[in-house]
Formats: structure tokens, sequence, C-alpha cells
């Protein structure tokens, strides 16, 4: 009966284009929050329930392919649900500008899309046959590069748009081959199932590794991560709160996937994880705090929580190499809730930057300033993302980044020295981290909210509409309740470890309930700081109700006559930092002297940005280098027409030879 | 549980022997030892002016800031005696719940939207950033040592015996006194006595507070370095009766105080482009600690 919904609501997709303009947002909400219910309903049954069945969902190449749902896929299909639902309340308001502008076909395919990237997200999660996956993978990659496109009428957009759209080729071709490699040399089918059962009898590393880079593109790993960058900036704002929100954590979906199939060597295949994903986080924090672009810098924001949620997994497999149950419990644990956190906070943001953005029309935080007095509620929103994502206390993002805290120190006193440095490395990044994140927080809050306009806007923004507020808000409350009873979370995240886990048996989970306590406690405490700030401060207000208190100017130190552009910029905020670590963080600056040709010279300029360093000193080469030798071979397209048939009689004939010479 | 009484008693006067020594080391008469908490206290009777740039943040900050630095304290244990706050990481809570603090002071600090107490703001949140993995890695080595993960645990169980562990110990707390200068932003990092604002890093940033707000930052700075002391004097107390290691704790704070009075009397604060460097040295120290106790481990031979 649901399967025959589920097909239904899938099929009607298409009447978005068939509809008037101002039912299409309608139409397309309704469907999002069908299947919202009905893959929520089953999600919820599995996680809350018993097993599922898996549901006959259609007939492909012979086979009929199945929807699988266990606990991993419900804990995601729960996130992606949440996510989409909230971004398409906030898109509402978001789109309005738009309407005037953009034709009704325009708006229908960018609403298809929309559904489609969600549909084809809870497909990718529930689908385990190898074929379908790929298609399913495809879908999501195309649905978001439409989506990407939406502001098409900018040129950079379409380049933007391209290079996502090959990168997550190059992705899908790793992906295919890793299935196509397992395929071949074990006798199961293609799909997770040959995989397995490759791992069990084959060395892993190769086929490990495909998938890693496959799903890590998507994900955003180091040195595969610079899609990220270009194309949450380029995508309207309730595009990238989800793509960074969830379509990035199916990356991460696929990586535990294949991670909980291997058999052997998890050890060492663990240690490389964690090393990666120590330098993703720093890497991309690092580069969050230099960049003006809020969007960018939020970018750059996901690739450092997705170094954290790797080294989560990384602690999972090496805790399964050195047979520990309770490290493994605590990694996966810390990786999944981290997922959840932050899928919740970048979101937040990301809506936040979005109201940013359409009430001021820019990106750039050195045009911006004291936004925080025209949008108060905006502001808030957006200092309560920034103390989550910081993992500060008593938000959300303190608790996954403690419990990893835990598994690293836990970790660090198993018996061999390379755990040992390693483990120290990782604690010390993860800290680094925090205080980054901090200089990239309060830089951005700070130059966006805080201080003086720095530029005089065209109109003058103000506090966005109740329906884009609304969903932020309800995040805000997940992001509390995480952070405040975050127990009441973390046994549900117990319940999901041990049900995809086979090795951890539930006697294991019951000797780790002083974790859960542990857990607990940090949450009640972090209940009473808050508290504690909230008694200091009626405390001062009391102290101070009588006195007087006097408004005038921020004081010059003595210097009469300050203005505007005066105040600090986020660029000198973070310029000592990039200046010290200048050999990562690549500055460019274009410098043009005043020529002096007329009696009258022209402006002098000066401009600076930053490169990204991988992929200034790898991808731009390496592409560089493919598209000058792809110079030798232009006389193949010579827009001949009787060429192009000879190049088809041509294959025909190697083909023929090489059968009769038993070459293929 | 004690510990909170002891440091409170700790802050009152550990500011007035700081400037106690340097007016001494000076040759000046210099104010009494409780002339710090006097001009607190003063404050906290005044009235404020607050900068027309300011928002809600303003208000909010120094209020926050000297919460956090009261829920950290909360975490430091004595001696055997836990502190009110404990529980397996809660080293980790305290960092944590300095950083929200120091959040808090830095967007306060851009909200005056003023030139120098942005400059202020970035130097603060670039030191603090740096000393960040010192502190993890010496609390590491630490867990790593005793096999706990809580203050208390850790204190309790560090029994100095052999030769390599008492070298563990002093490095220990000269990377705790450090971490302390940079929290504080004190000399060698920061000069508060400075008269150029351009030149400042803590100073600079609350140039706006007034009032209440500023008192209450300054007595945060107190029970800062009372906190930190209380950290050291942890090392140095083991399983003594209580009226002992009181007067250790005692002894500690007031040795703390007279040696940040030397350091500020007879140094001169670095150049600004050489803190980093500096601040980075302390995280080679720490790690200096952690192949200390690979070595006493013997997981290097």
């Amino acid at each position: 009966m649901n399967i025959l919904i589920y097909k239904i609501v899938l099929g009607i997709t298409v009447l978005l284009f068939f509809l008037p303009k101002k039912w299409i947002y309608s139409f397309a909400l309704l469907l999002i929050i069908s299947m919202c219910v009905i893959t929520s309903w089953w999600a919820g049954s599995v996680l809350f329930g018993s097993e599922m069945q898996p549901l006959a969902f259609i007939q492909l190449a012979g086979n009929s392919i199945y929807l699988e749902i266990d606990k991993l896929s419900a804990f995601f299909i729960i996130i992606i649900n949440f996510t989409v639902l909230t971004g398409i309340f906030y898109t509402k308001g978001y789109l309005k500008p738009y309407a005037e502008k953009k034709s009704k076909t325009e708006f229908a395919i960018h609403y298809f899309n929309f559904v489609w990237l969600h549909f084809s997200m809870l497909l990718v999660s529930m689908i385990r046959d190898g074929l379908s996956f790929l298609i399913v993978w495809e879908l999501m990659s195309i649905s978001s590069f439409f989506l990407v496109l939406f502001e098409s009428e900018k040129k950079e957009t379409i380049k933007i748009g391209l290079n996502y759209l090959i990168q997550m080729h190059i992705g899908l071709v790793l992906i295919m081959s890793g299935f196509l490699l397992a395929y071949f040399q074990s006798n199961a089918s293609l799909g997770f199932e040959g995989v397995a059962s490759f791992f069990s009898q084959h060395q892993p590393f190769l086929v490990f590794f495909l998938f890693f880079l496959g799903f890590g593109i998507k994900a955003g790993f180091i040195p595969i991560h610079t899609w990220l960058p270009h194309a949450h900036p380029a995508a309207p704002s309730h595009v990238s709160g989800v793509m960074s929100g969830v379509m990035v954590k199916l990356g991460i979906y696929g990586i535990i996937r294949v991670a909980l199939l291997l058999k052997t060597d998890q050890l060492l295949i663990g240690e490389i994880i964690i090393i990666i994903s120590i330098l993703t986080g720093v890497f991309g924090i690092l580069n969050a705090s230099i960049h003006r672009d809020f969007k960018k810098m939020l970018a750059y924001c996901t690739i450092e929580n997705i170094g954290i949620i790797g080294i989560g997994i990384g602690l999972f497999l090496v805790g399964e190499g050195l047979n520990n149950i309770p490290i493994m419990i605590i990694g996966l644990s810390g990786a999944l809730l981290h997922t959840l956190n932050h899928s919740l906070f970048k979101s937040l943001l990301f809506y936040a930057a979005g109201s940013v953005y359409q009430q001021t029309h820019t990106r750039d935080m050195e045009n911006l300033g004291g936004l925080i007095h025209q949008m108060p509620q905006t502001a808030s929103l957006f200092l309560i993302g920034s103390l989550a994502i910081g993992g500060l206390p008593p938000l959300n993002g303190f608790i996954s980044e403690f419990i990893i805290y835990n598994g690293l120190i836990d970790c660090l006193r198993q018996p061999g020295l390379v755990h040992s440095t390693l483990m120290m490395v990782a604690l010390a990044s993860i800290a680094l981290i925090g205080g980054l994140s901090l200089l990239t927080f309060t830089k951005t809050f700070g130059t966006v909210f805080l201080g003086n306009p720095r530029k005089k806007l065209n109109h003058t923004p103000k506090e966005v509409e109740l329906s884009m507020r609304i969903p932020q808000y309800i995040i805000v409350a997940f992001i509390l309740c995480i952070g405040l009873f975050p127990q009441l979370f973390f046994i549900q995240l117990l319940d999901i470890v041990i049900g995809i886990v086979p090795a951890i048996k539930h006697t294991d989970v019951i000797a780790f309930y002083p974790m859960l306590d542990l857990i607990g406690i940090v949450g009640f405490y972090a209940t009473i700081f808050l508290l504690l700030i909230i008694v200091v401060y009626f405390l001062r207000k009391l102290l101070t109700q009588q006195k007087i208190a006097v408004r005038k100017s921020t004081w010059g130190c003595g210097y009469v006559a300050p203005a505007v552009n005066m105040q600090y910029t986020g660029k000198s905020f973070s310029k000592s930092l990039s200046k010290l670590l200048n050999f990562i963080v690549l500055e460019r600056k274009v410098y043009h002297e005043i020529e002096i040709t007329t009696v009258f010279p022209t402006e002098r300029s000066y401009q600076s940005h930053y490169l990204d360093f991988f992929e200034k000193t790898f991808l731009k080469p390496i592409t560089n280098r493919l598209l000058y030798s792809m110079n030798y071979f232009v006389f193949i397209q010579n827009g001949k027409t009787h060429f192009y048939v000879l190049y088809g009689l041509l294959f025909i004939l190697v083909i023929f030879l090489s059968t009769l010479f038993h070459l293929i | 549980m004690i510990s909170l009484p002891l440091i409170i008693i700790a802050s009152l006067f550990f500011m007035g022997i700081v400037i106690r020594t340097k007016s001494i080391t000076s040759g000046r008469k210099g104010p009494g030892i409780f002339q710090p908490m006097k001009d607190v206290f003063r404050l906290w009777k005044k009235g404020a002016v607050y900068s027309e740039t300011t928002s809600f943040i303003f208000q909010i900050a120094p209020s926050i800031y000297f919460a956090s630095v009261l829920m950290a304290i909360l975490t430091i244990p004595f001696g055997e005696y836990p502190g009110l706050v404990s529980f397996n990481g809660d080293f980790v809570f305290f960092a944590y719940v300095l950083a929200i603090g120091k959040f808090f002071s830095i967007i306060g600090a851009l909200d005056t939207g003023s030139s120098f107490e942005g400059m202020g703001a970035s130097r603060e949140a670039l030191y603090s950033l740096l000393a960040e993995p010192a502190f993890f890695i010496l609390m590491g080595s630490f867990a790593l040592f005793t096999g706990h993960t809580s203050f208390v645990d850790i204190f309790t169980s560090l029994h100095f015996g052999t030769y390599i562990s008492y070298a563990l110990g002093i490095l220990a707390t000269f990377i705790l006194i450090m971490i302390a200068m940079i929290e504080n932003s004190r000399m060698p990092i920061d000069d508060p006595k400075t008269h150029l604002e351009l030149t400042m890093v803590h100073e600079v940033m609350i140039l706006d507070n007034s009032g209440f707000d500023l008192g209450l930052i300054l007595y945060a700075t107190n029970l800062k370095f009372a906190m930190y002391g209380a950290l050291i004097a942890n090392f140095f107390i083991e399983s003594l009766p209580i009226y002992i290691s009181i007067l250790i704790f005692l002894a500690v704070q007031f040795t703390f105080a007279i040696i940040v009075g030397i350091l500020e009397s007879f140094n001169a604060r670095f150049r600004m482009g050489n803190n980093a460097q500096f601040i980075f040295t302390l995280t080679s120290l720490s790690l200096l600690i952690f192949f200390g106790v690979l070595l006493i481990l013997k997981k290097i031979v």
C-alpha cells in the first residue's frame, strides 16, 4: 500500500511543469511533505520497531530493485527529511524577489529539481543494488547541478556548475569502478553485497579507496574538495543549506556503508582516514577563516566538519582493528551525532546567510556591517549557529566533539606507539580547529552584523519575513535540545550503532551505560552553565538599573573625526593568521600602479584574494597540462561530416579485427 | 567543593601582590595589596557610558565572559577533593567553557565598531587559538600517563617518582604559567600598562567598557589568574592533611603572583610578530611532556 503511494508521489512530480506559476510552490511543498511522511514513517518504524522487509520498488534490467531500510538508512532519512522540510519552508520567502524576474518554466525546473534532489537523496540511502544505486546517485548530482544553476544569468554560475558536474562524474566513475572491481572478483551480485563478499575474500585497499575517493568527492575530503567552495556560494541559499546540510553527508553515508563491510585491515585504513580527516579539518577551517565571501566561508567550514566526522569514522575502524568495542561505539556514534549536528547548524547558518544576501545583495562581508540593528533576529540566529558550529557549550556541537575527544583519549591509551602519537596529533588538531573556528566566526559575525555599515547599500535592509525565520527557530530548538538533553539522542544513536554493526552485541552496550550517564552529566552541566549566565546577567541588570547609563559615540582614542571606513575589517582581522601560515594560505595580490600617460591619471587599483592551495598547486597544473595535450588531437574534430562517418567505420573495423585475433 | 572559596580568596589578593612586586622591584612605594579589588568595587558602584554603535551583544558579553570564568573555576579540584563540576573529560569542558567567554568578549569588542578594538580582538583570537593545542597536549599526556580523564583523578594519581616525572612536573608548571599569561594577556605577550592602544591586546578590547561591566571584566581576570594558580597548585598538593594542603595552595598562589610580578618587571613585551612563534614553542614544550610520558610508559625505548 505504502509503496504504491510512494510511486504515485514520484510520478506526479511531472505535474509541476503544467501548473500555473503561483501553484508551483504549494504543489512542491505538498510533494515534499507527503514524501517526508511516507519515508519518515518507514524510518520511524525501523528506528523504534522491528526490522523491515525490503520493499519491491521497480524492475530494472530484469532484476527487481528493493528499497531496504536498516537503521543507518533510517537515520539518514530522518536527517534528509528534516533539512529538506526546513529548506522548502524557507524557500517561499527567499525566492519571492525572483518572482518577477524568472519565468514559470524556470520556477518549475527549479522546484522539480529540488523535489528530485530530495527524492534521490532518500533513494540513495535506501537502495543497495549497485546499478540502481549508481543511477540514483547520478540523479542526485544532476538535480543538484540544475539547482546550482538557478542564477544562470550570471556567467560565473555556469562555469561553476560545469565544474561541479564534472567533479561529480569523476566521483561516479570511481564509485562505479569500485562496484565493478568487487563484482568481477567475487561471485555475489553487483552492489554492496558484492563489495561485502569481495572484502571477505581479498585485500580491501584498492576497492575501499576507490569508494573513499568517490564518496569523498561528494563529502569534500581534501584534496578533492574543490567543488564545495565554488558551488555553495553560487547556489541559492536554501539549496546550499540542503546541499551542505545533507547532500554532502551522503558521501559520509557511503563511506560508513562501505566501512561497515570491511573484514580485514581496518586498523590501517582507519589510521589513514584519521590522517586525511585531520588534514581536511585543519585545512578547511584555515581557509574558512580568511575568505571574505561569507558563503564561501561556510563552504570551507563544511569541509572542516567533514574532517571531524571523518575522525569519528577513523576511530571506529581503529577500534574495530584493535577489537575494542567501546572505541568502536564512541567513534561511530560520535561521527553520526556530528553528522546530525552539522546538518542542523550548517543549514541554519546558510539560511541566515541567505537572509542577509536577500536583503543586501552581496556576499562580501567587507561591504556589510551593523546589520544587527536592522535584522536583530537573523543576527541572533546566525550567532547561535556560530556558537554551535564552534563546538561551544551549551549547544549541540560541543556534545559530538566531546564524544570524539573521549574516543581519542580512550584510543590514546591503547598499546602501541603509532596510535598514541596519532591520537595525540588528532587531539591537538581538534583543539586547534576549535580555536580557528572561534576566530572564523567571531570575524564573520563581527564584520557582518556588528559595528557600523561599511558601505551604503542600495536599499535599507530590514528583517526578513516570518516564514523564513520560523524554520530557523525550529532548527535552534533542536540545537538546544541536543545541547541540553544529549542523552535522549545518544541512546537512540547507541541503538542505531548496535543495529548496524554486527560485532557489537547488546551486552556490550549495557557495559557502555557509564558513557551514556557521562553524556547526560555533560548536558546537565551545560544547562547549569546556561542558568549561570542568566543569573549573572540578571544580577548585573539588578545592580545597574539604578545607575546612570549614557550613550556616546565610540571612544576613538582621542581622535575626533572617526569615519566608518576606519573600522577594523574582516580581512585585517584574519590577516595576522594568514601571514603566519602563508605557505598554505596563498594570497594573490594584483596591484596596478598609476600610468602617467595623460594629464589626469586614472585611479590606481589594488586587489587581493586567496587561492585554494590544492586547486592552485595540484588541480590547475594537471588540468592545464591536459588541455595542452588535448591540442594535439584537435584534428579529429575537424567539422567535416564524412570524416566522422569514417571514424565510425574505423571503429567497427578495429572491433572486428581485434575479435578476429582474440584480442578482446 | 573546597576549591571554589579558596580560589575566590586567592583572587582577592592576587593582582595586588603582582602590583606590589612590581612596585618593589622598581623602587616605588606602590599601592596596597587590596587596591585592585578596591578599584573593582569602585567600578561596580559606578554608572556606565555605552557607545551608540553597540547592540545588545555589548550588554551581555561581559556577563557571559564572567559566567564562563566562574563555570571553569567550578571544574578545578583541590587535591583529592573534586570541584563542583567533575566528570570524565572535564578538562575539555573547562577549555570550551573558557572559549565561549572569549567568543563573547571578542564580539563585544567588535560591537563598538572601533578600529583599535578590532585589532585587539583579532590578536586575542589568534593567540588563544595558538595556545589551545598546548593545553590539550599537556592534559592528554597526563591522561595517558595516569589513565584518567578528569582533573581530580589526574591530579590525585600523578605520583612523581622518577626523575623524568619531576622534569615533567616542572615543564607542566612552566607551560601552565605561560598559558595563564597568554590567556590573561600579560607580559611577555601583552603589556597591560602600555600607553599606546596600537600595541595592546586585551586592554584595547575593553576600551569602551565602563562601570559595572568593566568591573566584571577586571575581576574575571583576577579570577582567571587564581584559577590557573589553583591548577598549578594541584600538581603539588598530594594526599596531605587539609590544613597543610591549604597552606601549600596559598603558597603556590603567592609564588605564582610574585613570579608574574617579576616577569613583568624585568621582561619587555615581545614584538607582536614574534608572539605567535613564542606560543608555538609552548606546543613543542608540551610535546616534550608527551614524549616524556611515552618514555615512562616504555612506549619508546
